[in-house]
């Protein structure tokens, strides 16, 4: 995004605000008869007609800017047709049409010259100009990231139009009160001053209420754009987030040491105390304004920023701070609690130091030592190494083709010192520096998914591990990741059995795409939250009589919710003429994509014969094969489907992806 | 003109251009799937090429159920029983690839024509 567009919305936001704040304080203030206070008003007024006109022109420049991007030529941004069909056809130029129409609307009562000679007319006319330039402003809302966040868009849309409202409120004021300040705090404004000081009060308590409100809903947003702390410290967005909030802090740092301070003072004898007081206040306001105008520009610049959540973080720092390290680490579990304990310690001595205001330096000093020492305790054990790519998430999806394709780039790469299987017991890794890892532990818990792609790309330099990132494309490493959550699942994959275990979901299912040809293909994920899935790998003729099985129960188990997947072991094309007329099998028959769902499921399971029941939310539940010793009636599955629907939702679906 | 009644004619036309629009935005909105909607019981039709495979063969109630590719207007591909009113072929047997024929108004449809594919 080029400066100009930026400067074009940076424009029109403060405009917006400008224009909601000037109604807003004119109201909060009120009528008054007093010269000072009626030439403040028209100041005002007049500023309004400026902000307005501003407003709309940096609007139609957003819409036209918008026009040549999406266009892909400058000059489209001139032709009519272009714009209109921007601003009619696309939802962000849609919500700008509607806002420049209640804009177009408020001119009625900001220029227009209309009679406010009694109380009713005068509030009704600044009352409309605020409500219609708040919406106007708040309803940017839906034209803008808000309008695409997942999972709800339209709970996303109304804290955002809160949010924009409330800045409308607090921000837009400052400029009008700040000049409401300076007037009355002159010499010849004496007149003004009980009409200021009021003033003040109102807006202080109002303040209050919309800085909290900003607050609320500003952590409602971040949540909903950067959701952790990879995103605001290793994404654009957030960290224009990090200077939003930054400039944020220190407008608040005003805007406290006004109201505890300076508000306070305004009630004071006008002559000694109360007009100094206003002069300061006048210039802190003043300074607050700018402040926030900045923030403004900040957040102008986030609108056009893609949201942290849809970006890869790039981790800036070489460590992160986890927990999961503690799983297999007593001693420093105890290094953490006492560490956590004296930092709490700390925390009271400090609100002990708010408290007595005598001894409030030797224990701020005590709070220090307390705080440091009982951090840098708690903290130091939670570290572990961190890269630029921890906090990637992985491009490709956990699926069986990913992992077929990743298993023969291992076979070739990898399992020369990490074994073929994943134990670190290679042909060459005796010979290597250090042993290879053990790529079958469990360790989804203390690496993240990035780890592994940073290791997989660079290599680790201490263990002799050579970097692919020039030889493997990006994908091909991932397709490697995932063949190596595989491996990670196998161990714990064999206690699985055939019975359900109520409540317990953890082994993910990988994804498979399968055809009966030549009906179109289908995927595991499209059966996620409507339907469980047997997925059976057969062999004829052993597995016949099974089949037969369950194509006399296959009503019965659609009726429950189960569909039923059949993959024959030898991924014969031909599989629905081989398994002939009887018995009569309709349920889906793999004729493609069984290769791949055989390499993978089949490490799970090698028997001929292999049923895996997956539930609704893509997890292998139970798993039953022609290696067990009791052959398996179908009243048996039914109970354990039955076990199934009874259950209530609570685990997540199954992510595709490695964390 | 005083102010009150300019605000109070303004919040009118307002609402009413709102609440028009809102309309049909809603109409717009839900206009599309209506024109996707299978119309049950509309005039005859008829899809030919469909290609699909036999599952099974029920020579007695003269149905075949056939895997099929999607049929335009009418269902996405899947496994469902055709009635044929036409001679289901000699030889015809489970696994083979055809092409055919369908006619009707949905949900009441016939298979009218089939032949192996070749």
């Amino acid at each position: 995004m080029s400066g100009l567009g930026l400067a074009l919305r940076w424009i029109h936001l403060a405009a917006s605000v400008g224009l909601v704040g000037g109604a807003v304080m004119l109201l909060i203030a009120g009528r008054s008869d007093r010269p000072t206070a009626l030439a403040w008003q028209s100041r005002v007024t007049g500023a309004a007609r400026w902000f307005l006109l501003v407003a709309v022109v940096a609007g139609l420049g957003v819409l036209a800017y918008q026009t040549a991007l999406l266009e892909g030529r400058a000059s489209a941004a001139a032709e009519p047709r272009a714009l209109l069909r921007v601003a009619t056809q696309t939802q962000s130029g849609l919500v700008t049409l509607v806002r420049l129409g209640l804009l177009a609307v408020a001119t009625v009562f900001v220029v227009g010259r209309l009679r406010t000679t009694e109380r009713i007319d005068w509030i009704a006319l600044h009352g409309e100009t605020a409500g219609l330039a708040l919406v106007a402003l708040a309803l940017a809302s839906a034209g803008g990231h808000a309008a695409a966040a997942e999972p709800s868009v339209v709970r996303a849309i109304a804290i955002d139009f809160v949010h924009l409202a409330a800045a409308g409120l607090w921000a837009g004021a400052l400029p009008a009160l700040a000049l409401l300040l300076r007037a009355a705090a002159r010499e010849e404004g004496a007149d003004a001053r009980p009409y200021a000081v009021l003033a003040t009060q109102r807006f202080s308590r109002l303040a209050l209420v919309t800085v909290l409100v900003l607050t609320i809903s500003g952590i409602a947003n971040a949540f909903t754009h950067v959701r952790d702390v990879a995103g605001l410290i290793g994404t654009s967005y957030g960290r224009l987030l990090v200077v939003k909030l930054a400039l944020f802090a220190v407008a608040l740092v005003f805007a406290a040491r006004n109201r505890r301070r300076w508000v306070p003072a305004l009630g004071g004898e006008a002559r000694t105390i109360g007009r100094p007081a206003m002069q300061r206040l006048a210039s802190a306001v003043g300074m607050e304004a700018l402040l926030v105008t900045a923030v403004l520009g900040v957040v102008a610049a986030l609108g056009v920023t893609p949201p942290a959540r849809h970006e890869q973080a790039a981790w800036p720092l070489t460590f992160r701070l986890t927990t999961s390290v503690l799983e297999n680490a007593p001693d420093a579990r105890w290094q953490v609690l006492v560490g956590s304990q004296v930092a709490v310690l700390g925390l009271v001595v400090v609100l002990c130091a708010v408290m007595l205001r005598r001894l409030r330096l030797p224990l701020v000093a005590g709070a220090c030592v307390l705080l440091i020492t009982g951090g840098t305790m708690a903290l130091i054990p939670l570290a572990v190494d961190a890269y630029p790519t921890t906090y990637h998430r992985p491009t490709v999806p956990y699926s069986v083709s990913s992992i077929a394709a990743g298993a023969d780039i291992y076979a070739e790469r990898c399992a020369a010192c990490h074994g073929r299987s994943g134990g670190g017991d290679g042909p060459a890794a005796a010979r290597l520096p250090r042993p290879p890892a053990d790529l079958r532990a469990p360790h989804t818990g203390q690496h993240t998914a990035g780890d592994l792609f940073w290791w997989v790309s660079h290599g680790i330099a201490r263990g002799a591990m050579p970097g692919f990132a020039a030889t493997l494309t990006e994908d091909q490493r991932w397709d490697v990741i995932n063949y190596i959550r595989l491996l990670g699942t196998l161990e714990p994959a064999r206690w699985l059995g055939p019975i359900v275990d109520p409540g317990r979901a953890w082994l993910v299912a990988p994804d498979f795409s399968y055809a009966v040809a030549p009906a179109p293909p289908h995927s595991l994920r499209d059966y996620r939250g409507s339907r469980h899935v047997l997925l059976v790998l057969y062999t004829l003729p052993a597995s016949r009589e099974r089949l037969a099985q369950l194509a006399n129960a296959y009503q019965m188990l659609t009726t429950l919710g189960v569909e039923i997947v059949a993959v024959p072991t030898d991924a014969s094309p031909d599989a629905i003429r081989t398994l002939g007329a009887e018995p009569r099998v309709l349920f889906p028959v793999a004729t493609e994509g069984a290769a791949d769902i055989l390499t993978v499921y089949g490490r799970f399971d090698a028997a001929p014969h292999a049923e895996f029941l997956i539930d609704k939310q893509g997890y292998i539940r139970a798993r039953w094969s022609s290696r067990a010793e009791t052959a398996r009636d179908v009243t048996r599955l039914l109970a354990e489907i039955q076990e199934l629907n009874a259950e209530k939702v609570e685990v997540p679906p199954a992510d595709e992806h490695v964390h | 003109m005083r102010a009150y009644k300019a605000v109070l004619l303004v919040n009118a036309a307002l609402l009413v251009s709102g609440a028009v629009s809102g309309w049909q935005v809603w109409r717009r909105a839900a206009g599309p799937a209506d024109a996707q909607a299978i119309t049950w019981g509309g005039p005859e039709r008829e899809w030919h090429d469909i290609h699909g495979v036999v599952r099974a063969v029920l020579p007695e109630l003269g149905i075949i159920v056939l895997t099929h590719t999607d049929i335009p207007g009418y269902m996405p591909g899947m496994t469902m029983g055709f009635r044929a009113t036409t001679q289901i072929p000699e030889g015809l047997s489970v696994g083979d690839a055809v092409r055919f024929s369908v006619r009707g108004s949905p949900p009441l449809v016939v298979l009218t024509a089939i032949q192996k594919a070749s």
